[in-house]
C-alpha cells in the first residue's frame, strides 16, 4: 500500500492573552495509506479535531509538515492549496449547520463542481444520490425538510462530489440516534469499499470506531499515546488511558466499572512528564518526571508509556 | 408494595391544544431506592414524560393521573407546584451551562434554593452548600462555591447541578440526559454518583437514549416509542432477553466492542411517525420485521411475565 497522507512532527499551538500558549496538537506523526481508514479518538479537548483540520490544510500548522500523495502541502498559500482541495474533503458532525438553509439541496450539491469548473454535474449528482440511498426528488427541497440521518447522507454526498482520495469525517454519527447511527456507519463502510476512498474518522465513540476503521490513534492532551490496528488495540490496549476509555463505554452487557478520577488537565498547563500521570491508576514516580516517547509494542503498534500493559 | 411507590403515572395522556396526542396511556412506577430508566430515541416523548412529572408543561392538555407520594399532581396550583419542586422532587438537565445563571456564583444559586424552601440563615445555607458540593465529589468545595459556572469543567458543573437538585433533600431525582454532553470517563463518574444517590434511598428517574447507560445505572427500564411505552421491566431481564421487537432492534444497533466485526450493523428501516400521523394499530408496525395483519389493532401493554410488560401481538397467549 502506498502512503496517501503523511504528517511529520505536526504541532498546532495557539497564542493566548498574557503570553500563554494552548498546545492543541504536539509533535504528531502519522500516515494514512490509500483506501485506509484511520480513527482519531480521545476526549473533548484532546486535539483530535484540530489535528484533522490541520491535516487537510484548514489552518496552517505551527510546526511540522504534511505530505499528500508525496508532495508537501503544509506551508502552501490558500491559492496553491486550492489545487489539492478536491482530493481531500470534509464531513462535519452537525449536518443542520453545514447546509445553507436558503439554498436547495441541488444547488448545494452542485457547488463544489461549479467552483472547480467540472462538467457533467447533473449526472454526478444523480449517481451519488443513488450511492447514499436517496432519490433525485430531494434536489428541489431545502435542508430543513430532511431528518438528521438524511441530511448526514446529503452531507456525505456533497463531500464525495469531487471524487476525493481522502475524506476527513469529524464525529459523523454522534448527533444521530442509535438506529440512524447504524445506517450511517454501514453507509460509510459501503462507500469506502466501493470507492476505495481513504478516511480519517474523528470520534469519541470506540464502538463506532471499531466498526468503521482499520487503524486507531488514541490522543490525550494533543499527543498520540497509542496507535495500531483497531481490533488489536481494542482487544488488548497497551496504554492505561486506552484501557480506561474502553472501560468507560457504557454497555448493556457489563456493569459500571470504577471510573477514572478527575478531569482532563488544561492543555494550557499540561502536566510534566507523561500527561496522563495525574489520572493514571498505574502511575510511578518516573511518570511525573520523564515523558514517554512513542515506541513499538508488537506488530504495527506503538505506545507512549513507561509501563505499558503489553 | 403500594406504600413504597414514590411516583405513579397512570394512563397519562398528553396532547396539544389541537388534539394531537404526544403521550398516550403512559403508566410507570418509581419506588424508593429504585432507578427507572426511560429510554427512547429523539422525539419519543421521554423528556415530555419527565417534564410532566415536574409540572413544566404549560399549554398542553393532560389527563390520567400523576401521583407523587400518594398525592395527585395533575391540577395542582402554581403555588403548590413551587413548594413541591426542589423539596419533593428535583430535576437535572443535559446542559448545566444553561441551567445555571451565568452571572452568579454556583454557591449563591444553591444557597438561594435552600433559603427559598427553608428558614435558615445565609451562613447556615452556605455551610450546607459546601457540605453538599463536597459530598458530590467537588474538590475544594468552599472555593468551588465561589466560582461562576463558566469557571468549572463540564463534569464539575454537572456535579454542582446535582448538588443543587439535592439541596432540599428531594425524594425523587429526575435526570434528563445528565451525561450526554460529557466525555465517557466523566460520564462514568456522574453515573457512579447517581447510583450512590439511588442507593441512599431516593427514587431516580433517568431519561436517556443510551441503553448502556440504563443497563449500568438503573434497576428498571421503560422503553418509549412514539409517545407510548412499548416495554418495561427489571433492567437485567430486559437486557438479557428483550421482548419487544423495537427493544431488540435498539440493542442490536449498538456496534459490538469485542468479538467478530459484522460487515453491516442491523438497522431499523424508516423512522418514527410524527405524532399527528401515528398509525392506528401498533406504532412500531411500519418498521417492524415481524409485522403481521393483527398489528393493525393497537396492542395493549400487558404483563407477560412477573414484573415484565410488553405491548406486542407476538406475546398474545
Amino acid at each position: 500500500m502506498t502512503i496517501l497522507l503523511e504528517a511529520k512532527n505536526l504541532s498546532k499551538h495557539y497564542s493566548l492573552a498574557r503570553g500563554e500558549t494552548l498546545r492543541a496538537v504536539s509533535d504528531v506523526s502519522l500516515a494514512v495509506h490509500r483506501g485506509e481508514a484511520l480513527a482519531l479518538v480521545g476526549e473533548s479537548g484532546c486535539g483530535k479535531s484540530t489535528l484533522g483540520r490541520t491535516l487537510i490544510g484548514l489552518g496552517a500548522p505551527s510546526s511540522g509538515e504534511v505530505f499528500f500523495d508525496g508532495e508537501r502541502i503544509s506551508g502552501l498559500s490558500d491559492r496553491a492549496l486550492r489545487r489539492w482541495r478536491p482530493r481531500m474533503q470534509m464531513v462535519f458532525q452537525d449536518s443542520s449547520s453545514t447546509f445553507n438553509p436558503r439554498r436547495t439541496i441541488g444547488d448545494t450539491l452542485a457547488e463544489p463542481m461549479r467552483i472547480h469548473g467540472r462538467a457533467g454535474i447533473a449526472e454526478r449528482i444523480r449517481m451519488l444520490l443513488e450511492q447514499v440511498g436517496l432519490s433525485s426528488s430531494v434536489l428541489s427541497r431545502y435542508p430543513h425538510e430532511f431528518s438528521g440521518g438524511q441530511r448526514q447522507r446529503l452531507n456525505i454526498a456533497r463531500a464525495l462530489m469531487l471524487g476525493p482520495d481522502l475524506l476527513v469525517a469529524d464525529e459523523p454519527t454522534s448527533a444521530l440516534d442509535v438506529s440512524v447511527q447504524a445506517q450511517i456507519v454501514n453507509l460509510l463502510r459501503d462507500l469506502r469499499n466501493s470507492l476505495g476512498v481513504a478516511c480519517v474518522f474523528i470520534s469519541h465513540d470506540l464502538a463506532v470506531v471499531r466498526q468503521m476503521a482499520d487503524r486507531i490513534a488514541v490522543m490525550y492532551l494533543g499527543r498520540i499515546v497509542e496507535e495500531g490496528d483497531v481490533l488489536a488495540v481494542l482487544e488488548a490496549p497497551a496504554h492505561p488511558y486506552t484501557r480506561a476509555l474502553l472501560n468507560a463505554v457504557p454497555r448493556p452487557d457489563r456493569p459500571l466499572p470504577p471510573p477514572l478520577k478527575g478531569d482532563v488537565p488544561s492543555p494550557i498547563h499540561p502536566p510534566q512528564g507523561c500527561a496522563f500521570h495525574t489520572r493514571c491508576p498505574l502511575a510511578q514516580p518516573r511518570c511525573s518526571q520523564e515523558r514517554p516517547e512513542l515506541r513499538p509494542v508488537g506488530e504495527g503498534r506503538t505506545v507512549a508509556c513507561h509501563y505499558p500493559l503489553l | 408494595m403500594e406504600a413504597e411507590v414514590l411516583l405513579k403515572l397512570h394512563h397519562l395522556h398528553l396532547e396539544l391544544s389541537n388534539g394531537t396526542a404526544l403521550l398516550e396511556d403512559v403508566s410507570l412506577n418509581v419506588r424508593r431506592g429504585d432507578a427507572l430508566g426511560v429510554v427512547g430515541e429523539s422525539g419519543s416523548g421521554k423528556s415530555l414524560t419527565a417534564m410532566s412529572v415536574m409540572g413544566l408543561l404549560p399549554g398542553l392538555r393532560a389527563s390520567g393521573s400523576i401521583r407523587f407520594e400518594g398525592r395527585e399532581l395533575l391540577g395542582l396550583k402554581d403555588r403548590e407546584w413551587r413548594r413541591l419542586r426542589g423539596a419533593g422532587m428535583a430535576m437535572i438537565f443535559q446542559d448545566p451551562m444553561t441551567a445555571f445563571l451565568p452571572v452568579r456564583s454556583i454557591g449563591a444559586q444553591i444557597d438561594e434554593q435552600i433559603r427559598l424552601h427553608e428558614r435558615v440563615s445565609r451562613r447556615e445555607a452556605r455551610a450546607r452548600t459546601v457540605a453538599l458540593l463536597g459530598r458530590m465529589g467537588v474538590p475544594d468545595p468552599e472555593a468551588a462555591a465561589k466560582r461562576y459556572p463558566h469557571q468549572l469543567s463540564g463534569g464539575l458543573r454537572q456535579r454542582a447541578m446535582i448538588a443543587m437538585a439535592l439541596s432540599c433533600g428531594p425524594a425523587l431525582l429526575i435526570a434528563d440526559e445528565p451525561t450526554t454532553a460529557l466525555d465517557v470517563t466523566v460520564q462514568a463518574q456522574i453515573l457512579t454518583l447517581l447510583c450512590e444517590i439511588r442507593d441512599s434511598g431516593a427514587g431516580v428517574m433517568l431519561i436517556t437514549h443510551d441503553m448502556g447507560v440504563v443497563a449500568q445505572t438503573c434497576t428498571h427500564v421503560a422503553v418509549v416509542y412514539s409517545g407510548l411505552v412499548v416495554e418495561q421491566g427489571p433492567v437485567a431481564a430486559v437486557m438479557a432477553r428483550p421482548l419487544h421487537p423495537y427493544t431488540q432492534a435498539l440493542l442490536e444497533a449498538i456496534p459490538p466492542l469485542d468479538g467478530p466485526r459484522p460487515d453491516a450493523l442491523p438497522t431499523i428501516p424508516g423512522r418514527p411517525s410524527a405524532p399527528d400521523a401515528r398509525p392506528e394499530g401498533c406504532v412500531f408496525a411500519p418498521r417492524c420485521r415481524f409485522v403481521r395483519p393483527d398489528c393493525a389493532v393497537r396492542p395493549a401493554l400487558r404483563e407477560v411475565e412477573e414484573g415484565r410488560r410488553v405491548a406486542c401481538v407476538l406475546y398474545d397467549a
